[in-house]
């Protein structure tokens, strides 16, 4: 049998009317085996996911409490959230835990693959610390940073402020700490995951810019600001955009630190991120349509992130 | 790697303050391994101490309460206890085979198709292959209203099927293998059917053999976001027999948060579920860190 490349094909698929049912026959001889195959996957990917997508986007344009039928409210929701104060507050926050994230933990993860890039047993051991919480961090160790922060006095942090004679702080309990704990969790596990995608970088960057570098005189900090740094370009936008999407879609540190059996987000919403508006909207006050409506906002603010990091990718390649 | 180095006194001193930042990533791992061996008023106690006075198990399984019988206040139930419905292993039996199953079905599911669009193309393939690229742009939180309502009206909330069946079709794995299925030569397939091999028979002898590298590494992702996954649990389930750990480490707190002695349980649970992926990491470091490198490209 040889190679079938597509464009036999083509000839039998656009047929006239009359010859279509031949055309058919002989495309089911030829990739029923083909397609039978695939059945399994399709058959899921079209219920889980392509239908999902269609229904979402029209129930984003309804009123709809999930048990009486779906009422067609045009733009309705979409006009109601961006009015909302508590959509709002769940952006804002959501906006600084992304810069927060991102930020932090793309400068961390830089600087601890340029001290610990190395192949040396050290340096192995060093990253292996780091990238722990990458791999066994998130679900299983959040309560044991509820225990830290807590401001019960044997909560660690604030049994080592009293120890040092400072005053204990209601780290959960006081809004304006809600993020910044947040976001120190989130360093906590990403900066490891990050570094090792430095690491592979900088192995990237071949060794002999450096030595010409070195013959004409550039001091370390010289060689970092003009070799090391644009070079790194790529991999920097590239980690810096998916921290900044990762955050964007954080939904349980926020549900478990600040969420409870009455209260959705903290005090003062403080902890509430969109997501997790989206679930206290959708499965707590059953407005779906309305959730549907955020969902799709998330999917244009994700989208231009990616956009803008596609666009910035591509000026990296011309240069 | 950068030319001539400082130093190494002055190496060193630059190094502390990242030695000072990895004991603090260490801590809330060495917090919760000891502390789930500890007493209750040893955890509470202020200053807290840093290595275990007094080991004990009650955390895990506490002899000293009765079960059925009304709990004075200073008695405490460990872990497995607290959940004497269904029992604690329950949960562990529930995470571990739904993860498995998830892994490995997504995986040859995804390569299947994989195969089969790269090396058996036929008229619309092409098409079926941008709209799974497409449908990589859309975040999850797109579909998990109608997911649920699907789910819900099939009637499957607190159900296994719940938990599976919407995360098995994976296009970023059909993606990943794609690329791995291209770097295939056409002549060793082509020689395989002249052989008489079917496309089934292929892909199972020939081509998942050469995926390994690429199974592992899109293995590891799947398998983290599926253990830790607790949204969508959340949603579909609601009764104990079904839950996960993820769920169950939720519930306790919930229950546990303003009471001091659930400090221990609480410790000892989130030990119980970190435990396999610590393990797993240590056993497996050099495909977690080249798994997550590859799993990150899907973006």
């Amino acid at each position: 049998m040889t190679k079938s490349p597509p464009t036999p094909a083509l000839p039998a698929a656009r047929p006239a009317a009359p010859r279509s049912a031949v055309g058919v026959r002989r495309f089911l001889r030829q990739h029923g085996t083909a397609l039978t195959l695939l059945a399994p996957f399709l058959l899921l990917f079209a219920v889980f996911t392509l239908w999902p997508v269609l229904r979402s986007l029209y129930l984003s344009f309804t009123d709809y409490d999930a048990i009486s039928d779906p009422k067609v409210v045009g733009l309705q929701n979409y006009q109601t959230l961006l009015g909302d104060p508590r959509f709002r507050k769940a952006l804002a926050n959501t906006a600084v835990y992304m810069l927060g994230t991102s930020l932090c933990s793309t400068v961390l993860g830089l600087m601890l693959a340029l001290v610990f890039g190395g192949q040396r047993l050290f340096d192995q051991i060093m990253r292996a610390c780091f990238f722990l919480p990458s791999v066994a961090g998130g679900v299983g160790l959040i309560s044991v940073f509820k225990w830290l922060f807590s401001s019960e006095d044997f909560g660690l942090i604030n049994s080592i402020r009293l120890w040092l004679h400072l005053d204990a702080v209601r780290f959960l309990g006081m809004p304006k700490y809600a993020v910044p704990v947040l976001i120190v969790l989130a360093v906590w596990g990403l900066m490891g995951y990050n570094m090792i995608m430095f690491v592979a970088g900088l192995r990237s960057i071949p060794h002999d810019i450096y030595e010409a570098a070195a013959i004409d005189g550039a001091t370390p900090a010289q060689r970092f600001w003009r070799i090391t740094l644009p070079l790194l370009r790529p991999v920097l936008l590239f980690v810096l955009v998916t921290s900044m999407i990762g955050a964007f879609q954080e939904f349980f540190s926020f549900y478990f630190l600040f969420s409870d059996t009455s209260n959705v987000g903290g005090i003062l919403d403080s902890g509430l991120s969109l997501v997790v508006y989206l679930y206290d909207l959708g499965f707590r006050h059953l407005q779906m349509g309305m959730a549907s409506a955020l969902a799709w906002i998330l999917f244009i603010m994700l989208f231009l992130l990616t956009a803008l990091n596609l666009k910035l990718g591509r000026i990296n390649d011309i240069d | 790697m950068v030319g001539e180095r400082p130093h190494p006194l002055l190496l060193w001193l630059l190094r502390l303050p990242f030695l000072a930042l990895a004991v603090s990533v260490m801590i809330p791992y060495y917090w919760m391994a000891t502390n789930a061996f500890k007493t209750i008023p040893e955890i509470i106690r202020n200053p807290p101490t840093w290595w275990i006075h007094t080991f004990t198990l009650d955390n895990f399984f506490n002899p000293d309460t009765v079960p059925g019988a009304a709990r004075r206040s200073d008695e405490f139930q460990g872990v497995f206890q607290i959940f004497a419905n269904t029992g604690f292993a329950q949960f562990y039996v529930n995470s571990v085979v739904i993860t498995a199953l998830t892994v490995t079905i997504s995986l040859l599911l995804a390569s299947l198709v994989a195969y089969v669009l790269v090396k058996h193309p036929f008229p619309g393939s092409q098409a079926l292959f941008l709209v799974l690229l497409g449908s990589m742009m859309i975040p999850w939180e797109v579909t998990i209203i109608p997911n649920f309502l699907t789910v819900r009206d099939l009637g499957w909330i607190n159900s296994y099927q719940a938990l599976l069946f919407p995360g098995l079709a994976k296009a970023f794995a059909v993606f990943f293998f794609r690329q791995a299925i291209l770097a295939i030569p056409d002549d060793l397939v082509d020689a395989a059917r002249i052989d008489g091999a079917g496309e089934l028979r292929i892909w199972w002898s020939i081509v998942l053999p050469m995926l390994r590298p690429a199974l592992a590494a899109i293995a590891i992702p799947v398998m983290l976001g599926e253990w830790n996954n607790y949204l969508w649990p959340l949603l579909v389930i609601n009764d104990d027999a079904h839950q996960t750990l993820p769920l169950a480490l939720g519930k306790l707190a919930g229950n546990l948060t303003y009471d001091p002695r659930g400090a221990g349980p609480m410790m000892a649970a989130s030990l119980l579920v970190s435990l396999p992926m610590v393990i797993i990491f240590l056993l497996f470091q050099r495909q977690f860190v080249q798994g997550l490198a590859a799993g990150a490209t899907k973006g």
